[in-house]
């Protein structure tokens, strides 16, 4: 299995995969450095006439990270589908496979091997790029956050990459690569769609008549691909909302960036359980799978 | 009794839409080399493909050295040249030979050793250190060969192993083929080039739509029939008539370049020693006999004469 997953890791280095994800990311942490340092000397008004201070700098970087980790969901979520996307069928069209499962190996072993490998890379690459974003607004706002705060907050970020990848290599086991590719593209697309909705109506910008029903099939989307959901959570950890409420209004000033639909507990572990019901149906997929 | 290396009880496989195959009954005894004939979409590669544990079948069984086809028993036992394959060609094919050690579980030292014995068998030698994207069809197929030698595996299924070489590199692989059999590996080779099937194999079977037509020994296969042409010199039809009223054969005149030139005849026998009394006659009425040789039957003739005539799904509009 240690073959295997060693061996995705090299297919991804190879691939320039991480040479293309590395150069990007370069390019987007200069940028936001610039738009962290913008946001950081705008003074931010507060409730009470306190335009400088704690509060103003904690929104700030509430404001600054939120707009990191918009980019770094959107980040980590392609590199999880596209480096997945040809995992199953992809690969035994184009002969890979073939030769592979005739050794003397488990199937569920290969299969193991590629979701930890995939699942590692894109948990590496969260971790750098979490850092980074931290670190950013760190140097820009002057605000630190607690350390079991931020490995909480990391966790929920990067939990995103495993759910991704079982998603992504469950369509493999019955989709081509392009097929697959277009198809976790769009789902992930509509699952922030459903989120962004979702956080349009915890803000009152959204009032129609139909209401409930927009509200189930928003749910609904966000059961298939709770990915942009996790994302809340995370940033509702990061910036401890629960024990801000009544204190200071970040909503507000978080706009259409904010946190207004955090899911609950039960909702994780929906997600732990969603991920593993989709890691254990692909994997037996691909045992019975003729090639 | 020794285990076969190969048996296959009513084995089958229904994809459902007319492909696949029905109830093949196969045994290969260790050592052998065994061919497998078939037109395009006869079923061969699915069978190979079931034997090797990529297919599961519908019905019946599939044995490799006694262990269930499919198992790690039986897949620690064989080697595998898939007819479609690529290798990832942002590897090396050193590379991509201890990727494939590491799964065979040979330990590094071994692996190190057997890899570099086998580029050099296969014709690759220090290419091995390029990447596979700047490897020829031939030498994707070569490393293909090696790989599947890599385990030291009893038998080696080759589906279509020289189907992208050259003819030196035919010969190369051919050669070493032959070297395996030496070796008193078995060989199961599923080729559309005869020549190659007739060379190596011991045994040979033809598989059409899914079922065996025929199976049996290549010597036997080609010593079915006693074919013999004679060139002689003063022919008329009389020496036929003595010929037929003697041996109670026919003969026929194959080529005639002219009128004046000796001419080819053809004559199936019985009996291989029936020809001498052919000659006899043909001296003593006084015509001159300036060759004479046995026909030698070739498996495509075997192959298209049995498939003639057969309908082959691979080919149905």
């Amino acid at each position: 299995m240690n073959a295997v997953w060693g061996l995705t890791w090299r297919e991804l280095i190879r691939k320039r995969v991480t040479l293309m994800a590395a150069l990007m990311t370069v390019v987007f942490l200069v940028a936001y450095w610039f738009v962290a340092n913008a946001i950081a000397s705008e003074p931010q008004t507060f409730p009470g006439d306190l335009s400088i201070g704690l509060f103003s700098k904690f929104i700030s970087s509430a404001m600054v990270l939120t707009l990191g980790f918009f980019f770094g969901a959107f980040a980590i979520a392609f590199l999880a589908i596209f480096s997945s996307v040809a995992a199953v069928t992809g690969e035994a069209e184009q002969g890979v496979l073939q030769s592979v499962l005739a050794r003397p190996i488990p199937r569920w072993k290969w299969f193991m091997g590629r979701w930890m490998g995939f699942v590692s890379y894109g948990a590496m690459y969260a971790l750098v790029l979490f850092v980074a974003i931290i670190l950013i607004c760190w140097m820009e706002t002057g605000v630190i956050y607690n350390l079991l705060v931020l490995l909480k907050a990391y966790l929920l970020f990067a939990s995103v990459v495993p759910l991704l990848v079982s998603l992504t290599m469950f369509g493999s086991c019955f989709l081509s690569p392009l097929g697959n590719g277009i198809g976790m593209t769009m789902l992930f697309g509509m699952g922030w769609l459903g989120s962004t909705i979702g956080r349009f109506m915890g803000l009152g910008k959204i009032q129609l008549e139909g209401l409930q029903t927009l509200e189930t099939i928003t749910g609904l989307i966000k059961l298939v691909m709770p990915a942009d959901t996790l994302q809340q959570r995370m940033l509702s950890e990061l910036f401890s909302m629960s024990e801000l409420n009544g204190l200071i209004n970040l909503n507000r000033d978080l706009s259409v960036f904010s946190i207004s639909d955090v899911p609950s507990n039960s909702f994780l572990i929906y997600c732990a359980v969603y991920t593993a019901i989709l890691f254990v149906g692909a994997m037996t997929v691909m045992v019975r799978k003729d090639f | 009794m020794t285990t076969p290396a190969v048996e296959t009880i009513n084995l089958s496989k229904d994809y459902g839409d007319g492909r696949g195959c029905r109830d093949v009954t196969l045994t290969i005894r260790k050592g052998e080399a065994f061919g497998f004939l078939g037109p395009n979409g006869a079923g061969k590669s699915t069978i190979v493909k079931m034997l090797t544990g990529l297919i599961t079948p519908t019905s019946g069984e599939a044995q490799i050295f006694g262990h269930a086809s499919g198992t790690m028993e039986a897949n620690r036992r064989l080697g595998y040249l898939p007819e479609l394959f690529r290798y990832p060609d942002w590897l090396t094919g050193e590379e991509v030979l201890a990727f494939h050690a590491k799964l065979c579980g040979l330990d590094r030292i071994a692996s190190r050793q057997r890899i570099h014995l086998l580029l050099d068998e296969v014709g690759i030698g220090s290419r091995g250190r390029d990447r596979l994207k700047g490897y020829s069809k031939g030498m994707q197929q070569r490393l293909g060969l090696a790989c599947a030698l890599l385990g030291n595996p009893d038998i080696v299924f080759l589906d279509e192993p020289a189907s992208a070489l050259d003819p030196v590199g035919r010969h190369e692989v051919r050669e070493l083929l032959a070297r395996l059999r030496g070796q008193g590996k078995t060989i199961f080779l599923n080729s559309h080039l005869l020549e190659d099937v007739e060379l190596l194999c011991d045994k040979v079977a033809l598989l059409n739509n899914g079922q065996v037509l025929m199976e049996g020994h290549v010597s036997d296969v080609l010593r079915s029939k006693s074919n013999w042409r004679l060139r002689v010199g003063g022919y008329t039809s009389i020496a036929a008539e003595r010929i037929k009223q003697v041996l109670g054969l026919n003969v026929v005149v194959s080529e005639q370049p002219s009128d004046d030139d000796p001419v080819w005849l053809e004559i199936e026998l019985e009996d291989d020693e029936q020809i001498g009394l052919v000659n006899y006659i043909l001296i003593e009425l006084g015509l001159t006999l300036y060759e004479v040789g046995k026909v030698t039957s070739r498996l495509d003739e075997w192959f298209l004469q049995a498939v003639s005539g057969l309908e082959h799904r691979g080919e149905r509009r």
